[in-house]
């Protein structure tokens, strides 16, 4: 979830007020935010975003656009999108697209802006707004990445070419070394960041303009001579490329409606595509795409529990800076442009709701019946529990990742059925258990300063492979149980395992079990009827070596699920 | 000072009753006394002394004789000189005679023994030698050195020999049989002894008096045994009181890991609220952990839960259908949910790719296809995240997630439920609703509650399942979905501030953790 710094200044000008800290973590809930902190030295609040469907609250603009309008101050109007019937003029400034991007990075969208002199607050914001955009929501620049130069060095129409990665080179942004396209992904702190989006392409996206003048290699790096944007630049080119479309022109229409808000026009740019786009093959950005989003009052009022009157959920919606009508019992949603969070009429159902204020809405006691279960894993589990303390023995809990070393070498087995993680975090979390008794040995390791005997167990998970089943995978329910002291034998296991059996009302019989776990003929499978259900006996002193341990140990492990069931479920 | 005679062993109580203020108290008196063995004596007095009942008095020196292993076979079989003298006597009467080869022959002793004792005997006048070797009595009686010798043996056989209870005589020859090191062949080892003696101190005398008061001789009964019981012979007399409140020894018992007791009971807790409980595996697929919750397969929202993935099998082979298909729809276009959609195409080859759960929301969403309306359903389930193990995360922990179905679920039966959960299972105070955030609920709420000892904290987070999930799975009616953040209750009623604590191998600590 992003967390944004908003500079309390410009922010509470904005607000038209300041706020105390308590105020504004109340107002904050209508943005599903919360205070993250404060660095005063600064003049900076942090503020945590918690709805990652909602990216135009993350820059101190947004914020403020949507606790505005919750405040009651009347929303912004952006006269500056294009759409469907009506195209903005946008003289000379286009962009021009290679064919050859089309399953490279098919989408480029821009547009200008001017008016004002860039300063450090809409500077810093604008930056904070590219990263946060192209890290969450462009998904660390994969899918969005965008790029600000300044638009009076530009001679357009810009070009967005598809480059030889060895034959074309510049100078990097904060370099000065003239690098091959190539170099600039191994030879550049940015290069190796975000290098991978295109390394495998045979020709890279690059952007230049008229003059062949290079504004970046996107998603990469802006050059060093325009695409360094600083305090007092008064002519702006935001550039943003892709492989959605849709988001592209959403994340653009966020941008040029937090700049619009910071005082800066807004100038159209035209994007030629020499292939077809959803939205045909010209292009004006910024573009209104959004279709009109509707929900039956009767719906709203039923999900909220509440009477809810049309005048009443439009003011609701009105708060939220959303403007809607009522006709006929349905409420018509026109979804703002820096918005594209409306899939479904729940989503302004929820806008309804935090318009309208948590505090309107009174708890109501569930009324219906229904009877409450355990399953009846649990409760056999819980016999068996019952009786394991009964036995003397101390319950513990695992966790139930763990190492190569403690699962499979220590134990003297072999890979053979284990489930491995494909990316673990660490080789200590590389491989689920398939059985408590690593953990057990484990404990029993650790513990030899802890009184004698040691009686402990576990009813707990295991995983492993098994091929009979969709997943090639089987999870259970099992038992593990360790008995160490300086005379623990096959003798009190047995004894144990036979008061467990008697008193779970299980027939069962021994066979001599071969388990390089244990010692050789003091190791005993345990069957009902025709299932092994579980293997008990007198550790193999390689293994308590192994595992450094000096105490003679039995040990041994029940599958409660077969136990149970009498099959495989 | 408190006297509470209970304390005393009864040793201890035969020995207070049996000296004064005026009598030096020693070992050898207690044991002529008493009939107490050495150890029972040193053990009387140094609890009494650690009671401040007797105090030290004075040291001496003294020297005591012990049997050697020779001392013991000479005290039993009869010394090497008095042996021979009787053979030669023996043989002499019977009209034969004996060579010194002849004596060593017949007692089984080394020449060199049976020539020094022959020296020793002859120098006394008790033996000769003729011309011939022949040995020849020459007095009639044995010595006395010889007789005492015998007798201070025969005493040895029943314990220590002390110095200052011998005659002159006695010692003088004690000396020639015995030696302080290396003693091995004499009979008698010298043994220096330091002794300590008390004297009955004030305390002592109180003590001493309530003995005497109460009639306590030392010799009530300790344990009633089942031979008592058997003879009745309980009847005859009375029992030791015990010092009741002295501190017991330790007991290893089997017991409950308190941390499993906490699941345990608010598993109790929500079946008793009318919750059935569900469970699942530990390998899930993609489709069920993000995709069946509507979160777009390429979407950040997916970030949120980075999972681990699973080397092999890398995928399942299938999804259920008609699930697959239902939930496909309605991410590439709502399907039949009222949606629009997330307006991509659904990659069918992706959701089946297999993790380790991360969130328990999966076994709600699994248990949709066969819930029952009205129907409440919960979990408490074991999830994986890719984080760093610290203090706040583990690679492994436990989500308490449910869901409730009902015509009547809405956003106010909502605020309900998790009142109830508030109060019911987390004692709260204070409950406080804000709007939340969850890929699969909308609305979304999380209930921030005032905790009795934590005070304000987020306790869960809860929603109504967008209809792209809960149609998709074949519901019509509204799901509530709810998930609770049991473990940080349950480290505050453990008294623990660190996750890994929960799942620690350690059994001594376990064993004396315990609930609030």
């Amino acid at each position: 979830m992003p967390k944004i710094e908003v500079q309390a200044q410009e922010f509470f000008s904005r607000m038209g007020r300041n706020y105390s800290d308590e105020q504004l973590e109340e107002l904050l809930v209508a943005a599903k935010a919360e205070l993250d902190g404060k660095d005063e030295d600064e003049g900076i609040i942090k503020i945590e975003l918690n709805d990652t469907n909602r990216p135009d609250l993350w820059s101190t603009s947004g914020l403020a656009r949507q606790l505005r309008s919750y405040e009651g101050v009347q929303p912004a109007l952006y006269d500056f999108f294009s759409n469907e019937t009506e195209t903005f003029e946008t003289d000379n400034r286009e962009v021009h697209v290679d064919p050859r991007l089309k399953d490279i990075r098919p989408y480029v969208v821009a547009f200008c802006v001017s008016g004002k002199k860039v300063d450090e607050s809409t500077l810093l914001d604008l930056i904070q707004t590219q990263e946060k955009l192209c890290w969450n929501y462009g998904r660390k620049r994969s899918a969005i990445a965008m790029g600000v130069y300044r638009s009076d060095l530009i001679t357009f129409p810009v070009q967005y070419k598809a480059a030889d990665p060895d034959k074309v080179s510049f100078i990097p942004l904060q370099d000065d070394r003239k690098l091959s396209l190539r170099d600039i992904l191994k030879k550049t702190p940015k290069g190796m960041e975000f290098g991978h989006i295109i390394a495998d392409f045979d020709l890279f996206p690059f952007l230049t303009d008229s003059s062949d003048k290079v504004l970046s290699l996107p998603p990469v790096i802006n050059s060093n001579e325009i695409g360094a944007v600083q305090i007092g630049d008064e002519h702006l080119f935001i550039e943003l490329t892709g492989t959605e479309l849709h988001a592209l022109i959403h994340t653009a229409s966020i941008v040029a409606c937090d700049l619009a808000d910071e005082g800066f026009t807004i100038e159209p740019v035209k994007i030629c595509y020499p292939y077809d786009t959803e939205f045909g093959r010209e292009l004006v950005v910024p573009y209104y795409f959004q279709e009109p989003v509707g929900v039956e009052l009767s719906y709203a009022s039923r999900m909220l529990g509440v009477h809810l009157h049309a005048d009443e959920a439009l003011a609701s919606l009105k708060r939220m800076g959303v403007f809607a009508v009522h006709d006929d019992g349905m409420i018509y949603v026109t979804v703002p442009e820096y918005r594209n969070d409306f899939l479904h009429p729940v989503d302004i159902i929820e806008d309804i709701m935090i318009g309208r204020g948590m505090g309107t809405f009174s708890p109501i006691m569930p009324n219906t019946f229904t009877p409450g279960r355990l399953t009846v894993e649990e409760e056999f589990t819980r016999k068996a529990k019952d009786l394991m303390i009964g036995l003397g023995y101390q319950e513990m809990m695992y966790n139930y990742l763990g190492s190569a070393r403690d699962y499979i070498e220590k134990m003297n087995l072999t890979h053979e059925g284990f489930i491995q993680i494909a990316n673990p975090m660490s080789e200590n979390y590389e491989y689920v258990r398939a059985s408590i008794a690593p953990a057990l040995l484990q404990s029993e390791a650790v513990s030899s300063n802890a009184v004698y005997p040691h009686r402990i167990f576990e009813i707990g998970k295991v995983a492993f492979l098994d091929e009979q089943t969709n997943s090639g995978t089987a999870t259970r329910n099992f038992l593990g149980f360790l008995f160490a002291d300086s005379h623990a034998g096959f003798n009190q296991l047995n004894s144990h395992v036979s008061s467990l059996m008697y008193y779970l009302d299980r027939d069962y019989r021994l066979e001599e079990q071969k388990d390089p776990r244990f010692i050789e003929g003091r190791c005993a499978s345990i069957w009902v009827k025709d299932v092994m259900v579980g293997v008990f006996g007198e550790v193999n002193p390689q293994v308590l070596d192994n595992w450094g341990i000096q105490m003679p140990s039995g040990m041994g492990e029940i599958d409660l699920d077969l136990l149970l069931h009498g099959r495989r479920l | 000072m408190d006297i509470d005679v209970k304390n005393l062993h009864p040793l201890e109580v035969k020995v207070l009753r049996q000296v004064t203020r005026d009598d030096e108290i020693t070992p050898e008196g207690m044991i002529e006394s008493l009939g107490l063995k050495i150890g029972q004596c040193n053990q009387a007095f140094s609890w009494l002394e650690g009671k401040g009942c007797i105090i030290e008095d004075a040291r001496h020196t003294k020297v005591c004789y012990e049997l050697t292993e020779l001392g013991r076979a000479f005290a039993e079989r009869g010394l090497p000189s008095e042996r021979m003298y009787l053979l030669v006597r023996e043989m002499t009467e019977r009209g034969g005679y004996l060579t010194l080869p002849d004596v060593a022959e017949a007692l089984g002793l080394e020449n060199r023994d049976v020539g020094s004792a022959f020296g020793m005997l002859s120098k006394q006048g008790v033996l000769s030698m003729d011309a011939d070797k022949r040995i020849k009595i020459a007095q009639e009686k044995l010595p006395e050195e010889i007789l005492t010798a015998k007798e201070l043996l025969l005493q040895g056989l029943q314990g220590v020999i002390w110095e200052d209870q011998l005659s002159d005589p006695q010692k003088q020859v004690m000396r020639s049989h015995s030696k302080k090191r290396g003693a091995s062949g004499v009979p008698f080892k010298m043994v220096e002894r330091e002794e300590v003696s008390y004297r009955l101190t004030e305390v002592g005398e109180r003590y001493r008096e309530r003995l005497l008061e109460g009639g306590i001789t030392g010799e009530e009964f300790g344990e009633l045994t089942q031979e008592m019981l058997l003879r009745g012979s309980w009847k005859q007399g009375t029992f030791r009181p015990y010092q009741v409140s002295s501190p017991p020894n330790r007991v290893l018992l089997g017991r409950r890991n308190p941390y499993n007791a906490y699941l345990t009971w608010v598993k109790d807790k929500l079946t008793s609220l009318g919750f059935e409980e569900f469970d699942g595996p530990l390998v899930e697929t993609e489709f069920w952990n993000g995709d069946a919750l509507f979160m777009p397969q390429f979407h950040s929202a997916r970030d949120i839960h980075d999972v681990y993935y699973l080397k092999n099998p890398s995928h399942a082979r299938e999804i259920e259908q008609p699930y697959l298909d239902q939930v496909a729809s309605a991410h590439e276009n709502g399907w039949n949910t009222g949606s629009r959609g997330w307006g991509y195409s659904f990659d069918r080859n992706f959701t089946r790719r297999q993790i380790l759960r991360s969130q328990g929301t999966v076994m709600s969403a699994k248990t949709l296809p066969r819930a029952h309306v009205p129907g409440r359903y919960f979990g408490i389930l074991r999830c994986f995240r890719y984080d760093q193990v610290d203090a706040t995360h583990g690679a492994d922990f436990y989500q308490t997630e449910g869901i409730v179905l009902g015509n009547e679920v809405n956003l106010r039966t909502l605020l309900g439920l998790l009142k109830m959960f508030a109060e019911e299972v987390a004692g709260a105070e204070e409950v406080r609703y804000v709007p939340g955030y969850f890929p699969f609920t909308e609305p979304s709420i999380e209930v921030h509650i005032k905790h009795p000892k934590l005070g304000w904290f987020e306790l869960g987070g809860s929603g109504i399942f967008r209809p792209e999930v809960s149609k998709a799975l074949g519901v019509d009616v509204p799901v509530l979905a709810w998930g609770l953040g049991v473990d940080r209750m349950a480290l505050m009623h453990l008294g623990l501030n660190d996750l890994r604590e929960l799942f620690t191998p350690d059994i001594e600590r376990v064993r004396l953790r315990r609930g609030r």
